[in-house]
Parts: structure tokens; C-alpha cells; sequence
């Protein structure tokens, strides 16, 4: 099944705990959810909180790393094991499962599509949405694209590059967590959730091309209907691998990925 | 073992040069497991002490629902052998290592078991893969006995290692033949990849054939698939009836969810789960409400695994309770292959009955809860 994925990333560095934001909004819609609360109020929640947590660590750990982005992600990565690493202690290392708060499926064309899958691209399309607009039709998006694209350029024209990047770090901790929370009715919980979504990230940025919106997008779309679609045609553990396999030989031959030369 | 004796050679304070040559030597011997002593156990020491029983489980991890219980149910009868005198007077010491369904992270464990605990017998190993990554350290070069207590593919003949599980055969041959007759004759196959499933599946296949059903499919998903909309439309589309599965956790809960959504239960699709004893925590009860068609006993069970407070103390000793009752349905795997109801209830209902006694809450809510459990179409072989 489809199901677009979104990724930020930030000043060029790759955001090697972007899983364990997801795995954190997974978390935080099982704890709601554990308290008794429906499961649609630990949705609302989880993005929030996260964040909030997000913005903390911004502003106690990765800002001061935005100098030198190797170690920052050596950093970033360093984080999203402690986050992962403490979600897996305070889970106790267990699967949990959290219902789906829209419950049934729906059958078009003698497909069964479970209703809580179709809602969810609903949200996440809305949500795309909701990214790109500011992205690309106020003057601080133009600023973040900047920022994005020639950081000294942009810091001579008097952008102040640190306070885009934490911007936007901030502002996409929430997209994760949104993300986990509305996965882990579908995946069920567990300490590991993130680290998949990390690499299928990964490869759809590497897809769609570095550093363009449409770009991750696109990426997100094909990287998700082939993890999709092969193992139709293939052997489900062969099928795994030629989602790699077909990557890289495209990024190979096409090193600018999906859109490039294309951008907003 | 090898840091120990690494510290007591070294000078006191160690040069760049010395580091380099120790951090050499041992990788080395690491990699050529010279480092890795075999240590026989000290039978002789062990005579006046405790007997040292070591616990090699899934404690963490995806596997953990079933870990969990493993370590449950040895603590609580180490402490009634303890109580009743132990064995032959001495009392049983309990070691539990945690091999975090992970098998690089098992072994280093379960070699601190035989090497610095020297314990006497490890138990334990949940999946197949897990017994082979351990075995090596084990038997081989700790010359310690290993039971495997598990459900497995057979085909296992290694010195000091005992199998007390169901082995194909036992897994398969009245439950297919039985399924055949009652469920339907077309057999989906769906696996997690690693031998179990792989070795199962083969003997399955045979038998399935031999007694008129048909395979319509063989698949093999990698441990941590999540996603199975592919196979469940296939299972669907194709009007499989049976679905013998071997996938297991982390991907079984996402499975039978979607199995279930799609609405294979409501066209009378069964479904045959080798460990659907093991019916203990949060993970199962997703597996629970899914198969809610085949348990018939839902509301109850439910009712016990929901958050209530109260209930959770109640849980943890069910769990006790029904894999005390999955211990003996490995003991006696004969009595537990799904024939009828009769048996296996039987056990449940007796377990259950005396985990509600020991949780001293109504043993009624439980007592009907085991009513529900092997009933119908479910497969209790495991």
C-alpha cells in the first residue's frame, strides 16, 4: 500500500534521530492510550510533545553543533540512541499494540484497504500540504530555502542561518511524531519502530535528490510503492533488497536524484 | 574472561605500544576463539554448593511476550522446588540472562552464563535461530547441558544438547489431517525466514499433500516485515481457507490484524497459530482481538488483559498460569495436539485455576476465560 513518507532534513546534515522522533510519537500515543484516553487524543498529543522535546534538545545539544555538521550527525545519532534506548527501558523491551481509532475496512475493486490506512493518507497528504504552502509562498520559507541552499550567502544577506536551522529542526520533530503516532496502531510499538523508517528516509532522500521538497516527496512515493509493490512480483526477502538494489543503481546513474535541477 | 587475564599481565601503566599489542593479541584471539576458554563445569565445587540452573531467554526484545513467561514460570518453580527441599537436599540457584531476541547479544550473554557462572545446565533458546547461535557456546566448548525446551524443526542431534519439544511431526500430523477435514483443503503458508519455519513448512507441505489439500502458497517474509497487505490479498484473492502461519513476533500481531480486517474470519478462513498457547500480554492480545473468530471466548480474555489495575496483578499470575500450562503441553506435546477440546482445556482450566487462587481474585472471570481458549479452530500443538 502506498504510503507517502516525509522527511526534513536539516542544513544538509542528515537527521540520524528522525526515527526516534517517530518511535517518540509512537510512545506518546501509547502512553495517552494507557492512561485511558482515546487513542485519537494521543495522536493530537504526540506531536506536540514531541515537539516541545524536540525544541529542548535543540536548544541544550544541537545547536551547538550546527558548525561542524560531520560530528553533528555523529551527535544526532548519539541522541536517537538514548531516545531509543530509553523508550525500549520504559517499555520494557516488549511489543505493545495500540488500537486503531478508525476501526473496519473498505473493499474498491475487489481490494480490501483497511480504513484507518486510507485515513492516513489523508492526513499525510494534508500535512504535505501544510509544509509546502509556507515552503514556498512566504517570505520565510524563501529564507529557509535560502538558508538551505547557500548558508554563507544567505548569512551575508542577513539570515540569521542558526535560528532557520532551529526552526525548522523544531518544526520537523512534530512532522516525526505525527508520523509515529498515526504508524504504531498499524506496526504495533516496539523500541526498534524508528529504525526503518530511518533508512526508508534515507533512501527516499536519496531518491528525490538532497535538499528539495518535491524531491523527498517523490522519493518518499517511489521508495514506498516499490517496498510495496515487489513483493507482488518477487519473493518478499528478495523483494527487501531490490528496493536497495534499484536505488542505488538509480542514484547512480542519475546522482542528482528524481528532480534534479528542479527546485522550488 | 579474556579482559581478566589481559589485566593481570599488563605493566601498570600501558604504553601506546603495549596497547596496540594487547588490543591486537586479544583481537586475535577473539577472532580465532582462542580467547574464548572452553571452562569445564566444576562438578566437584558444585556438590556442596547450590545446583546452578542458568535461563537463556527472550527477556527483551521482540520475542519477550514469550521470554517474559519463560522467566516467569522457572522463578516460580525454582521457588516451589526450593521450598519442598530442593533436589536430592541441595536448592536450586537461579541465573536468568536475557538474550534480547537477538542472537550476537544472546550468545555474549549466555557464554557469561557458562564462563563466569559456571552454571550446570542452561535452559532455554526460544527461537531455532537462537538455539543455534547459543548451542556453539554451550555444548562445544563449555561442555555444559542444554535443553531446549521449544517447539522445533527436529533434525537436531549434537552431544549434551536435549530437545524436549514437539517436533515436526508432532506439530503437524493430526492437526493438517484434522484441518483437512474440517477447515478446507487450501493451505497458505506464510513464514518468518529462518529454519524453523523453513524445515516445518517442508514437512507440512508433504503432509498436506498426502492427505488431498492443496499449497496454493509458500512465502517467507524477512523477521522484521511488518507489512503484509501483499500476502493477505493473495491469501484472500485466492480463497486460501487455511492459513497455517510460522511468522512470528514482531510480525504476527500486524498480520492477523490485517487478516483479520480483510475479513478472512468472517468468510470462514481458519487459522492455525503454532504458538497460540501462549496467549499472555499486550503483544498476544492484539492477536487476541483479531482472532476473536477463533477463540469464541473473547470478552473475557479481554477483559482480563485490559488496563485495570487490579487485573494486571491478576495477569502477571495467568501468565504463570497458562505457561505453566504451555510446560506441560511440551511435556506432553501427545495430549496437548489438537484433537477435540477436551484435554487441553482441561490443563488450562486447572492452571488457570490455581493462578486465580494464587492472585486471590475471582477465579470465575478466569475459569471462563479458559473455557474459551482452545476451543473451536485453533491449534493448540505448540
Amino acid at each position: 500500500m502506498l504510503r507517502k513518507r516525509r522527511r526534513r532534513v536539516a542544513a544538509k546534515d542528515f537527521n540520524f534521530a528522525h526515527g526516534e522522533f517517530v518511535l517518540l510519537g509512537a510512545y506518546i500515543t501509547y502512553l495517552v492510550y494507557s492512561y485511558g484516553l482515546p487513542v485519537w487524543l494521543g495522536m493530537l498529543t504526540a506531536p506536540l510533545v514531541v515537539a516541545a522535546i524536540g525544541f529542548i534538545l535543540e536548544r541544550l545539544v544541537i545547536r551547538r553543533f550546527y558548525a561542524v555538521p560531520i560530528i553533528a550527525m555523529l551527535g544526532i545519532y548519539a541522541l536517537g540512541l538514548i531516545i531509543r534506548e530509553g523508550v525500549r527501558g520504559l517499555i520494557g523491551g516488549l511489543n505493545i499494540s495500540v488500537p486503531e481509532p478508525i476501526v473496519g475496512s473498505l473493499t474498491i475493486a475487489g481490494v480490501h484497504l483497511s480504513r484507518w490506512r486510507l485515513a492516513i493518507v489523508v492526513i499525510t497528504t494534508l500535512a504535505m500540504i501544510a509544509c509546502y504552502l509556507p515552503l514556498t509562498r512566504t517570505s520565510f520559507g524563501l529564507r529557509v530555502r535560502a538558508a538551505l541552499e547557500n548558508p554563507s550567502l544567505a548569512r551575508v544577506s542577513g539570515i540569521s542561518t542558526n535560528t532557520i536551522y532551529a526552526v525548522t529542526f523544531t518544526f520537523g520533530t512534530p512532522l516525526a511524531g505525527l508520523a509515529g503516532a498515526l504508524v504504531v496502531p498499524v506496526f504495533s510499538l516496539f523500541a526498534d519502530l524508528g529504525i526503518r523508517f530511518l533508512i526508508q528516509g534515507f533512501l527516499a532522500i536519496m531518491l528525490g535528490g538532497i535538499g528539495t521538497f518535491e524531491g523527498s516527496v517523490a522519493g518518499a512515493g517511489v521508495v514506498g510503492v516499490l517496498s510495496a509493490a515487489l513483493p507482488w512480483a518477487v519473493a518478499p526477502v528478495l523483494a527487501d533488497v531490490m528496493v536497495f538494489v534499484i536505488v542505488i543503481v538509480f542514484v547512480k546513474f542519475r546522482p542528482g536524484g528524481l528532480l534534479a535541477g528542479r527546485r522550488i | 574472561m579474556g579482559e581478566k587475564k589481559e589485566d593481570k599481565c599488563s605493566p601498570p601503566i600501558i604504553s601506546r605500544r603495549r596497547l596496540l599489542q594487547s588490543v591486537a593479541w586479544m583481537s586475535g584471539a577473539m577472532a580465532t576463539r582462542v580467547g574464548c576458554w572452553s571452562v569445564r563445569s566444576d562438578w566437584a565445587n558444585a556438590a556442596a554448593g547450590p545446583i546452578k540452573v542458568g535461563i537463556a531467554t527472550d527477556i527483551t526484545g521482540a520475542i519477550a511476550y514469550v521470554g517474559n513467561a519463560c522467566a516467569n514460570v522457572a522463578k516460580m518453580v525454582v521457588e516451589d522446588v526450593n521450598n519442598a527441599g530442593g533436589i536430592l537436599g541441595r536448592p536450586i540457584e537461579l541465573i536468568i540472562v536475557d538474550t534480547a531476541s537477538n542472537e550476537s547479544v544472546g550468545v555474549a550473554n549466555v557464554r557469561r552464563l557458562i564462563q563466569r557462572d559456571k552454571v550446570d545446565v542452561v535452559l532455554g533458546g526460544i527461537t531455532s535461530s537462537m538455539r543455534n547461535a547459543i548451542k556453539d557456546a554451550i555444548v562445544t566448548r563449555g561442555k555444559t547441558l542444554y535443553i531446549y525446551p521449544e517447539q522445533y524443526e527436529g533434525k537436531e542431534c549434537t552431544s549434551y544438547l536435549f530437545c524436549t519439544g514437539p517436533t515436526p511431526a508432532q506439530q503437524c500430523d493430526q492437526i493438517i489431517p484434522w484441518l483437512i477435514k474440517n477447515g478446507g483443503k487450501r493451505f497458505a503458508l506464510p513464514s518468518a525466514n529462518y529454519i524453523w519455519p523453513r524445515v516445518l513448512n517442508k514437512y507440512a507441505r508433504e503432509l498436506i499433500e498426502t492427505n488431498g489439500g492443496e499449497v496454493i502458497f509458500e512465502e517467507y517474509y524477512p523477521l522484521d516485515q511488518m507489512e503484509y497487505s501483499a500476502t493477505v490479498n493473495n491469501i484472500m484473492t485466492n480463497n486460501v481457507e487455511v492459513v497455517f502461519n510460522t511468522i512470528i513476533a514482531p510480525g504476527v500481531g500486524p498480520f492477523f490484524k490485517q487478516l483479520y480486517q480483510a475479513g478472512f474470519g468472517k468468510r470462514g478462513g481458519r487459522l492455525a497459530e503454532k504458538g497460540a498457547a501462549r496467549l499472555e500480554n499486550d503483544e498476544q492480545k492484539t492477536v487476541l482481538e483479531s482472532v476473536e473468530w477463533l477463540l469464541q471466548g473473547k470478552d473475557g480474555l479481554t477483559q482480563i488483559f485490559s488496563n485495570d489495575k487490579k487485573l494486571r496483578i491478576c495477569r502477571s499470575y495467568l501468565t504463570r498460569g497458562l505457561w505453566a500450562a504451555f510446560t506441560i503441553g511440551v511435556l506432553a506435546p501427545k495430549d496437548l495436539v489438537f484433537e477435540g477440546e477436551a484435554k487441553p482445556e482441561q490443563i488450562l482450566r486447572n492452571a488457570t485455576a490455581a493462578a486465580a487462587r494464587e492472585a486471590k481474585c475471582s477465579p470465575s472471570a478466569l475459569l471462563r476465560q479458559s473455557e474459551g481458549l482452545p476451543e473451536g479452530r485453533i491449534s493448540g500443538s505448540s
